[in-house]
């Protein structure tokens, strides 16, 4: 778009316009979140620090972050094979699976909680399966990441699907030609294209997994300093009254979710750069 | 390398794209299919190239059969319409690209890599672009990237497909001149596609014209040009004025009726087609073949003086005369005049 | 979660790729074959199970916990909390989207992230951050106590945690989507003398009504589904502040499965009906797109089709 100092003048509109977001972002978003920030601050120093590095704290951030990169590992996986499928293979059913990918992002997360308890619990569909091999599958860690790979997943998917589909099938065809086998083709040809958005379906998946709960605190046995994921614990302290505890913990947790959003955008700046050529 | 083309027929879905078109593409020279849109000749360099496998017919390159084998080994250079080059690579990564997914035992030494990269980047006068991206380079120079990877695999064919279409006029003009100065140099066989019949008389050695899937006329640029052999090779290659025409004797003469386009579909009798530079315009009442018509409008501004007259029926005809034949004839708007055909072309059914 | 929720593909697969734009025929059944092993674990699966579980023991017991009256309270509230939060954010969203796609001014970039930013907050935040100011302890809390306005866990926190989180949806949906649109129309409306009300009720709102919808559409899941803020500031007390996701939550805690799983069931379906309702939407903006790419396409009536193209 060019650059619009006249758009200024002939539409009407902006000064109710703008007037209303920033109202209403002040009133709902910044300032109960300047509260927040305002509590965190006026905690000494110490004391801050000494929330930080409690023990219980720090085993609920490594839970939530840990679990996070694990998930977010998966699902960039598994979510770049899935669009993959979902773009260029025909198969029969390949709408519905398609449209199944969304679920995650309209079902409330405490019943996705429940489901997977359910489903991996040791009487469970899949669970009885699993306990004869010794392997539990919830009120673990592996159950919080099953939660996070389930609500993360449609993130995954649905940023890698519009840049597969897009790929233009000339660049493929030119490899071809100059005698590039199809493994040399997807590595060196497609990947490299795909990689902005593999990238940002990674940061979107850790951001999402990181923060998550509702579904979380079904499948995982939610013992403190164990499995204990950090967005519990703050809920924990705000049950104890203790306020001040538990806006220490989510300032942390605010952090990292904005070193994945400032990741996101610079990596959406990239993928937007690279597509423009 | 001489390629021959047997009989090949392509269908997608229900549309017939190619019908049993037969082509041969003589060693070392330099071939345009030329065509309206629709009319299969991307789908031909496709199924050439092994980008599009036909569904009936063969292609033999030097008398081997090639039509099973797989594009990577078919040993062809393409040329995309949009360049398809990897913007994530350097222009000399993507001119390498060729060379370095060469399985291990084939490949060249890195060595030889580069010093073919920089005499190709030298023969199309980019070396001083050998390490930016594609996003960096402008249109024309895509184009020149896309054909020194292209030619970097040294190919036996080289196959462009509308390789100016995406350019300004300007650089169109160029680029193409700067081919065929390239061919002559390195004389591979060379297959390219083009809507533009300016492109393809001026460029190629031999002119394929393709409508409807099927080859209308192969032959020299002059050939085509001044022997169409169908009225739709008449018609694509010009501006064209219709006749209606009967044969006395085998000559040809004109029914003094001017006709529009859709009065010259099959069937409807024999036609005539006079290109507007072979009317000429007399002041004078000329029996023969000359029809009675006044001047409608006068363009002269340009390389010839362009004249619209309007027949006896309100029928418009297009002449185009020389700045010297105007002069002495000084027709303007209003004048009564008679055109006077020099060559015509007759079709009938 | 930056960058709010990708659009839905909306592009058919190539049917029947030449050999060398394809992988062989064992590797496509293999790829197929593992994803689709992969969605049944994590996604299949978990929801089959829900409807199985909540129909075990028969449609009596399914019917008896839906009808249960603190179920109908938690139904009675979650459609309150959608009613108030989905208008009015959808009126904030068009606002920003047309601040931020209409005008260049400083901080434009600035406010893009900032209406981004509930998105990256995890749902607990969203909801303490009320807590802590309208809660007992809270900046305001001694405030409201005093004159006897309660916030946190009755209806008004529930909704203010509710706006927060959906606060994007609408706004993330418009704003590409008018970016690429351009303001042209609108400029030519006001030269011919339309006021702003008029430019945006006829020529800005029919170019977004489906993008819009589809913005109002999950805004709408997420105010009814939403679990995490709303639990915080709720108190989950049963039959008052029990939201359907919260009132899942409390049943199961009480061991009564199968009516959770029924509940549960519910809003299944709801977040099926929200997915129909988006690939409805986007159906109908790809057809919108396509029947505009046709009539771009149709060639122009010619004066006369005879005469084929000047050279240039």
């Amino acid at each position: 778009m060019s650059s619009s100092r006249s758009h200024a003048g002939v539409l009407p509109g902006f000064g109710l316009s703008l007037g209303i977001t920033l109202t209403w972002l002040s009133l709902i978003v910044l300032l109960p979140l300047a509260a927040l920030v305002l509590l965190a601050a006026e905690q000494p120093f110490e004391r801050t620090l000494a929330i930080l590095t409690d023990a219980r704290t720090l085993a609920a951030y490594r839970l939530s972050l840990g679990g996070a990169l694990v998930a977010a590992l998966v699902n960039t996986v598994a979510g770049l094979l899935v669009a993959w499928v979902l773009v260029r293979y025909e198969f029969p059913g390949r709408k519905l699976v398609d449209g199944l990918i969304d679920l995650p992002f309209a079902l409330p997360t405490a019943v996705a909680g429940i489901a997977l308890s359910a489903v991996y619990a040791k009487n469970g569909w899949v669970g009885q399966w699993l306990e004869p091999l010794g392997v539990r599958a919830v009120y673990n860690t592996t159950g919080v990441v099953l939660a996070m790979i389930l609500v993360s997943l449609p993130f995954a998917v649905r940023t890698v699907q519009p840049l597969i589909e897009e790929l233009e099938p000339e660049l493929e065809e030119a490899a071809a030609c100059l005698g590039a086998t199809r493994l040399q083709t997807l590595r060196r040809v497609v990947l490299p294209v795909l990689l902005p958005g593999v990238l940002t379906a990674f940061a979107l998946c850790l951001a999402k997994s990181a923060g998550e709960y509702g579904s979380i605190i079904f499948v995982s046995s939610n013992l403190p300093g164990r499995t204990e994921i950090a967005p519990l614990l703050i809920m924990n302290r705000l049950e104890e009254f203790n306020y001040s505890a538990a806006a220490v913990v989510a300032i942390g947790m605010l952090l990292i979710a904005f070193v994945a959003l400032l990741a996101i955008n610079l990596l959406q700046a990239w993928t937007r750069r690279s597509q423009e050529a | 390398m001489r390629i021959e083309i047997e009989s090949i027929g392509k269908r997608f879905g229900a549309a017939q794209v190619l019908t049993d078109v037969d082509l041969y593409v003589p060693s070392g020279e330099l071939v345009a299919l030329l065509g309206p849109s629709g009319s299969g000749k991307t789908t031909l360099l496709r199924v050439i190239a092994g980008l599009e496998s036909a569904d009936g017919g063969r292609v033999l390159f030097d008398g081997e059969d090639v039509t099973e084998r797989h594009v990577g080994e078919r040993g062809v250079g393409f040329v995309f319409q949009h360049y398809a080059l990897f913007r994530h690579m350097t222009v000399t990564e993507n001119v390498a690209f060729g060379l370095r997914v060469r399985p291990r035992r084939e490949r060249i030494a890195d060595s030889e890599i580069r010093a073919r990269v920089a005499e190709l980047l030298e023969l199309v006068q980019l070396s001083a672009y050998a390490n930016r991206y594609p996003s960096q380079l402008s249109g024309g120079q895509r184009q020149r990237i896309a054909l020194a990877r292209a030619l970097a695999v040294r190919p036996r064919v080289l196959l462009l497909d509308e390789p100016f279409g995406a350019l300004d006029a300007q650089v169109r003009v160029e680029l193409r001149r700067w081919l065929r100065r390239l061919h002559d140099e390195i004389h591979v066989t060379s297959v390219f596609v083009t809507h533009d019949q300016e492109e393809a008389l001026e460029v190629a050695d031999r002119v394929v014209v393709m409508n409807q899937g099927r080859v209308e006329q192969v032959g020299s640029p002059d050939d085509i040009y001044h022997h169409p052999a169908t009225p739709f090779v008449y018609r694509f290659l010009g501006n064209v004025n219709l006749f209606g025409a009967r044969l006395e004797g085998g000559r040809p003469r004109l029914t003094g009726e001017t006709l529009a386009a859709r009065d010259a579909a099959p069937g409807a009798g024999a036609c005539a087609y006079v290109r507007p530079h072979r009317l000429d315009l007399s002041r004078q009442p000329r029996g023969g073949d000359a029809l009675e018509a006044t001047v409608a409008h006068v363009h002269a501004a340009g390389p010839v003086v362009r004249i619209e007259v309007s027949d006896r029926a309100q029928r418009p005809v297009r002449i185009e005369l020389s700045h010297e034949r105007f002069r002495e004839l000084r027709v303007k708007s209003g004048d009564r005049v008679w055109v006077v055909p020099r060559e015509i072309h007759v079709y009938t059914d | 979660m930056g960058g709010g929720l990708p659009a839905l593909a909306h592009g058919g697969a190539k049917s029947r790729r030449a050999k060398h734009l394809t992988e062989p025929r064992w590797v496509r059944v293999l790829a197929i074959a593992a994803a689709i092993a992969f969605l049944s674990l994590v996604l299949v699966l978990p929801l089959a199970v829900v409807w199985w579980e909540a129909l075990r023991k028969g449609l009596g017991p399914f019917f008896s916990a839906i009808g249960d009256s603190d179920a109908l309270a938690a139904a009675r509230l979650t459609l309150w909390t959608a009613l108030v939060c989905v208008p009015v954010n959808t009126v904030c969203g068009v606002a920003a989207a047309w601040a931020l796609t209409r005008y260049r001014f400083r901080g434009r970039q600035l406010l893009l992230t900032l209406i981004d930013l509930p998105f990256s907050v995890s749902p607990v935040i969203s909801g303490m951050i009320f807590v802590l100011l309208f809660g007992a302890q809270g900046w305001f809390g001694a405030w409201l106590s005093e004159h006897d306005v309660k916030i946190v866990f009755a209806f008004p926190g529930i909704a203010l945690a509710t706006l927060f989180v959906t606060f994007p949806f609408v706004a993330r949906e418009l704003i590409p989507l008018m970016q690429a649109l351009g303001s042209q129309e609108e400029e030519a409306a006001v030269t011919l003398g339309a006021s702003g009300w008029q430019v945006f009720w006829r020529v800005t709102l029919p170019n977004v009504k489906w993008g819009l919808l589809n913005g109002v559409i999950l805004c709408n899941a997420r105010a009814m589904g939403d679990f995490g803020a709303v639990s915080v500031v709720s108190g989950h007390i049963r039959g008052k502040t029990n939201t359907l996701p919260l009132h899942v939550e409390v049943l199961y805690g009480e061991y009564q499965f199968s009516a959770a799983f029924a509940v549960a069931a519910l809003l299944v379906l709801l977040a099926v009906a929200t997915l129909f309702a988006r690939h409805f939407v986007a159906w109908r903006m790809a057809r919108d797109r396509a029947a505009v790419a046709r009539a771009d396409a149709e060639p122009s009536e010619s004066v006369d089709s005879s005469a084929p193209r000047v050279p240039a």
